[in-house]
């Protein structure tokens, strides 16, 4: 079978270890580097570079940011209202709700969901630096804005009972997410509208 | 609704289109030849399942790296077409060229079928009975399947939750979270009880069997939650949320869920005694056709539109009296397709078409009082797929 050069075969066979990238995307995405400038290229590197160097985890809430900010943006910006909090899965919940213009509250990512299948119990989440985040901040609203899934339902459910002994105001973002699906997925006017009118859990 | 065409590329041992008429169609052909292939490609097709596997990869053909369907339909005066994509593990769905997600594609399509395979219905393990009730369910109510597939999901997470407390020295911290599966479980096992306890009635109700037997057939949904429980949400939920609490133990024991509708069951009963234990084959093959002549019905009296009906091998399931009752009584009910290795077994008019090995070698339409003549559906050039796929 005729084989690239080697440089070329390397590069294909990285960009087919990334996420919905098949041999063909992976190829042309390879030929279309080829073809770019020495500088177009090497921007593409660095910044590949960069994100591993410079990107961390927020200590406080665990969103990601830069290196030099941690506490995150959002954790450490006065004009957010410290009395909302609201707890996603993952990094890319943060913008999709920011998205909607509809919450100025603080956030708390879990990295993650309740999932026996894969292994992931309670403490495989941020769930304890959550509940120490409660103890020390005046907060009066958690928000649960886990993905409109099973696992997402269970993980809701389950952090819902931990904090009602604290007597803090617990809701869960309203139906009307498509089910089974991602937050990343529902379009704004949806969003917006389920977190307008979340419910008590 | 009706289908007009069937097209497959790489899907077993069929090539080619088949024409089909919007009455009865024939197939006919030796043993062997597709004719059973081309009616698990329709079922396939409505319901995104195979009647016979349940592993789909076994019905792409030997050396092909992708199967392809595409079904032509008319809708509500409209048409639509549907493509059912066939790959290793995956299976991608499109309505009119379109990506679509399980819920929105089931329910452009509603195909019934009779056969060798579903007599597992009466003879096999209760799960064949709660599929069966759960697929006609689904021909009224096709969000149904979301339901279903998060039930599912649901009852999996525990069974791995259960059998991580078991074996895992962490225990405690496991079973901590066990009360918000079994939140779920509650939920969704109440909806999912409701709605079968809900069809079987009706389906009771629907049964004509005195078309074809003398014996009475009647179906009950069981529950093993008792059979006096009434099929309320409230009733369902409390005796599943008091079972949860008493079996406990006995779930942490064995290391898997004991309480829900997947432990339900549908009774089939003649003369109103277990029909896979007292009855005979015979008996058992008319209680199959009453049962899916009774999910014609039902389907009929709630959706306008005709559904369309397989019937495999018809010469050897049913004597020839039957064959002329049951296809007098489809007139006007369904689009019929049958397969049957005798041409003339099944009288009046018909679309007739030979099969050999696969493909399409003979057609015919026949009126009543007229003789056969070849239809024009055969000269056409087949649809040649790979020129619209995939779609854009
Ligand atoms: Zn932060």
């Amino acid at each position: 079978m005729a084989e690239f050069a080697e440089p070329i075969a390397r590069l294909i066979d990285e960009l087919k270890r990334l996420p919905g990238v098949g041999h063909k995307s992976a190829q042309r995405l390879a030929f279309h580097i080829l073809r770019s400038t020495p500088e177009d290229a090497a921007r593409l590197a660095s910044a590949i570079a960069e994100v591993k160097a410079r990107i961390t985890f927020c200590s406080v809430c665990h969103n990601l940011t830069d290196i030099e900010h941690d506490p995150c943006a959002y954790c450490v910006n006065p004009a957010r209202d410290r009395r909302l909090l609201c707890v996603v899965e993952e990094p890319h919940n943060v913008i999709a709700i920011e998205r909607t213009g509809e919450f100025h509250g603080l956030y708390h990512v879990l990295h993650g969901v309740l999932s026996p299948l894969r292994g992931i119990g309670p403490d495989e989440l941020r769930i304890r630096s959550l509940l120490e985040r409660l103890r020390s901040l005046d907060i009066t609203e958690v928000i649960l804005a886990t993905n409109p899934t099973t696992e997402g339902e269970a993980t809701a459910n389950y952090i819902g009972r931990l904090l009602k002994p604290i007597g803090v105001r617990v809701t869960r973002l309203a139906l009307g997410l498509p089910v089974g699906g991602d937050l990343e997925y529902a379009d704004e006017v949806t969003l917006h509208k389920a977190l307008a009118y979340r419910r008590e859990l | 609704m009706e289908i007009t065409s069937v097209t497959v590329d790489g899907f077993r041992n069929l090539a080619g289109t088949f024409c089909v008429a919007p009455g009865l169609n024939v197939l006919w052909g030796d043993n062997g030849q597709g004719k059973t292939n081309w009616l698990e490609a329709i079922y396939l097709l409505a319901t995104t399942k195979s009647f016979r596997t349940g592993r789909l990869q076994e019905v792409i053909a030997f050396g092909r790296p992708a199967a392809h369907l595409r079904a032509e339909v008319v809708r509500r005066s409209t048409p639509v077409t549907l493509d059912l994509h066939l790959e290793a593990n995956r299976k991608t769905l499109f309505v009119n060229g379109k990506r679509a997600v399980v819920g929105e594609y089931l329910g452009q399509l509603t195909v019934f079928a009779y056969g060798r395979e579903a007599l597992d219905v009466i003879c096999g393990e209760p799960g064949e009975r709660r599929r069966f009730i759960d697929r006609g369910i689904l021909t009224l109510k096709p969000t149904y399947v979301q339901t279903l597939a998060d039930y599912n999901r649901v009852l999996k997470q525990k069974n791995a939750l259960l059998r991580a407390a078991v074996e895992s020295s962490d225990r405690r911290c496991w079973l901590d979270s066990l009360e918000d599966w079994n939140v779920q479980l509650v939920a969704l096992g109440t909806q999912l009880h409701v709605e079968r306890a809900q069809y079987a009635t009706w389906l009771n109700e629907s049964l004509d069997w005195r078309m074809f037997n003398a014996e009475q057939i009647t179906v009950r949904y069981v529950s093993a939650l008792g059979s006096d429980l009434p099929a309320t949400p409230e009733a369902v939920r409390t005796a599943l949320t008091e079972q949860l609490a008493r079996r406990r133990e006995a779930e942490l024991a064995v290391g898997h869920a004991l309480v829900g509708p997947h432990r339900d069951d549908l009774a089939i009963l003649m003369d109103g005694r277990d029909v896979a234990r007292f009855g005979s084959a015979g008996q058992q093959r008319s209680a199959l056709l009453v049962l899916t002549l009774g999910q014609l019905a039902l389907y009929r009296a709630r959706c306008a539109e005709p559904p369309v009906l397989l019937l495999d091998d018809l010469d050897a399931e049913l004597d020839t009296g039957r064959i002329a009752a049951l296809l007098e009584y489809l007139q006007g009910q369904a689009q019929v397709v049958v397969t049957t290795t005798k041409p003339g077994l099944v009288q009046g008019p018909a679309r007739r078409q030979a099969l050999r090995a696969g493909r399409f070698i003979e057609a015919a339409d026949s009126a009543r009082d007229e003789p056969d003549k070849p239809f024009s559906g055969m000269e056409m050039p087949p649809c040649d797929m790979p020129r619209s796929w995939p779609p854009s």
